[in-house]
């Protein structure tokens, strides 16, 4: 119980540094606004992205139901988790493409390199789901 | 029309929503939290250094590997903080009393969490590109958003404290009361393996602006570190600085016990000496480069004044936070540091800083000032 009225005491003291910081540092007008961009991210985690997830999720596993699915479905399910938090992190190099302050900033071809991640990741898992029918169809009977 | 009732915590059957699940994500997410924070206030420190604190100048290559890990941890931090909401998420429908204290607090400390930390995650990254879309101050936000996320986290702990416990160990996976878990592919084990190759994915993808052997896969960087004049890049260019070249009577000058003045001609004539150093940005990248030039402390012999001496360099930047900096005392002393005149064997780009411009040991790249036209000794 101390250890955690301690931690209570230190998170609290801690925040509110962080908060008198912000106060100190952040002129009224951007202070009045940054409530907005916080309540921003959290819809988007909590409206947008996880529940984009929990329903891609759940597409996936009714469709892992079908006949000799049972293999693949992690396969399946892993590479369009790769794909979607790789396309997440790429989406603003895409959106700046072209437009860096000078031409050392965002030098890449991010498009044609977001393509080529995406096809490497989707081949790799074909590669994998390939490699499980086949160990699964040379007579090895596991899992059910 | 009648609308569908909204979920309730059980209308997500995933056995993954566990706080087993939880407490190993939040495990490797609080240490890249850590990871982020420490090195986060490193940078900080070395940009803002209170009197009070001495910063050694070695290891030449500190500022480098801190600030690489800032990003990468930032970065590994985003398909962590998304798997970990996705384990937790039911908790978000579950039935709330407005009027207990204890649930409120928890609430509110795990509100201010998320949004803080998504909202950092975000900010950070995107400044990497330097794109600043949002109507704060960058820098000072990122700070203070870095308190708050230690301190609502330290609160989140406190109120988690007996479930991390219970969960801490491995505990028996329930067996799903439907289908067994060989056929949906649900395994605690599989989804740990699954984040984790995310988080290394993204990893790989984007540390290659700092660590060049991962240079060429470095596909989600905002930079390629041997891309720019001189195979090194830029963060403010001549033309942005307002810096157009120089004049035939332009004069380096030093205002010490001794005032001296150098042509470029005279600077070129002194010893000189070589330094391989990196340029360390505080937005991640980073590449090293042979620099030579005029050692800092030779200047200050000459000039009279003590090897250990504060210096404000000045440059002929117009305006900007960084037209001046000051090198503490270990930095003007160390032997490494450079008024260094070429760079990778050839005259400074004048994008690098022509005519001459500070190399010093364990910097941010900000403060390695560009276009210096004096040294005032401080001391």
């Amino acid at each position: 119980m101390r250890l955690r009225i301690g931690l209570l005491a230190a998170g609290a003291v801690t925040a509110l540094w962080g908060v008198w910081e912000l106060i100190r540092a952040v002129d009224l007008p951007a202070l009045v606004r940054l409530p907005l961009w916080l309540g921003g991210a959290v819809v988007a985690d909590d409206f947008v992205i996880v529940p984009l997830t929990v329903g891609i999720g759940w597409l996936v596993t009714r469709w892992s139901a079908g006949p000799g699915r049972h293999r693949t479905v992690g396969v399946v399910r892993t590479t369009l988790l790769y794909v979607g938090i790789t396309s997440l992190i790429a989406l603003p190099l895409l959106l700046r493409q072209g437009t860096g302050a000078n031409p050392t900033v965002l030098p890449r071809d991010y498009l044609r390199d977001w393509l080529l991640l995406e096809a490497t990741i989707v081949a790799v898992g074909y590669l994998c789901l390939m490699f499980r029918r086949s160990r699964a169809s040379s007579g090895d009977i596991g899992g059910r | 029309m009648k609308l569908p009732a909204p979920p309730t915590e059980k209308s997500f059957a995933s056995p993954l929503h566990h706080p087993r699940v939880a407490t190993v994500i939040g495990r490797w997410l609080g240490t890249a939290v850590a990871v982020c924070f420490l090195t986060g206030l490193y940078s900080h420190f070395l940009q803002d250094t209170p009197s009070w604190l001495p910063i050694p100048s070695r290891p030449a290559n500190l500022y480098r590997v801190t600030q690489g890990l800032h990003v990468l941890s930032g970065i590994v931090a985003v398909p962590l903080l998304l798997a970990k909401l996705w384990t937790v998420y039911p908790k978000l429908f579950a039935k709330f009393d407005p009027k207990a204290i204890r649930p409120a607090i928890e609430r509110l400390s795990i509100l201010v969490l998320v949004s803080s930390m998504a909202l950092e995650l975000f900010i950070g990254f995107v400044n990497t590109l330097q794109w600043y879309p949002w109507p704060f101050p960058f820098r000072q936000t990122h700070y203070a958003l870095a308190w708050i996320i230690v301190g609502a986290l330290l609160v989140h702990l406190a109120v988690k404290l007996p479930l991390i416990r219970a969960n801490w160990r491995r505990t028996p996976e329930p067996a799903p009361e439907s289908l067994p878990a060989e056929t949906t592919g649900l395994t605690r084990r599989g989804l740990f393996r699954t984040v984790a190759g995310a988080a290394t994915l993204v990893g790989i993808a984007s540390v290659g602006q700092s660590a060049p052997a991962f240079g060429p896969v470095a596909v989600l960087a905002p930079r390629k570190p041997n891309v720019g004049p001189q195979g090194l890049p830029v963060n403010r260019t001549a033309e942005a600085a307002g810096v157009t070249g120089i004049d035939a009577d332009w004069r380096f000058t030093i205002v010490g016990p001794r005032q001296l003045s150098y042509t470029l001609e005279e600077l070129r004539a002194l010893p000189q000496s070589r330094s391989d150093l990196p340029i360390a940005c505080v937005e991640g990248w980073s590449q090293g480069a042979r620099w030579e030039g005029v050692r800092m402390r030779d200047l200050l012999a000459a000039a009279g004044a003590a090897p250990n001496s504060r210096v404000r360099v000045v440059s002929m930047e117009k305006g900007g936070f960084y037209a001046t900096s000051e090198l503490p005392e270990e930095f003007a002393a160390d032997p490494l540091t450079l008024l260094a005149l070429r760079l990778n064997g050839a005259e400074l780009a004048l994008d690098h800083g022509f005519p001459a411009r500070i190399i010093a040991p364990n910097r941010p790249g900000v403060l390695q000032t560009k276009w210096v036209h004096s040294l005032e000794v401080m001391t």
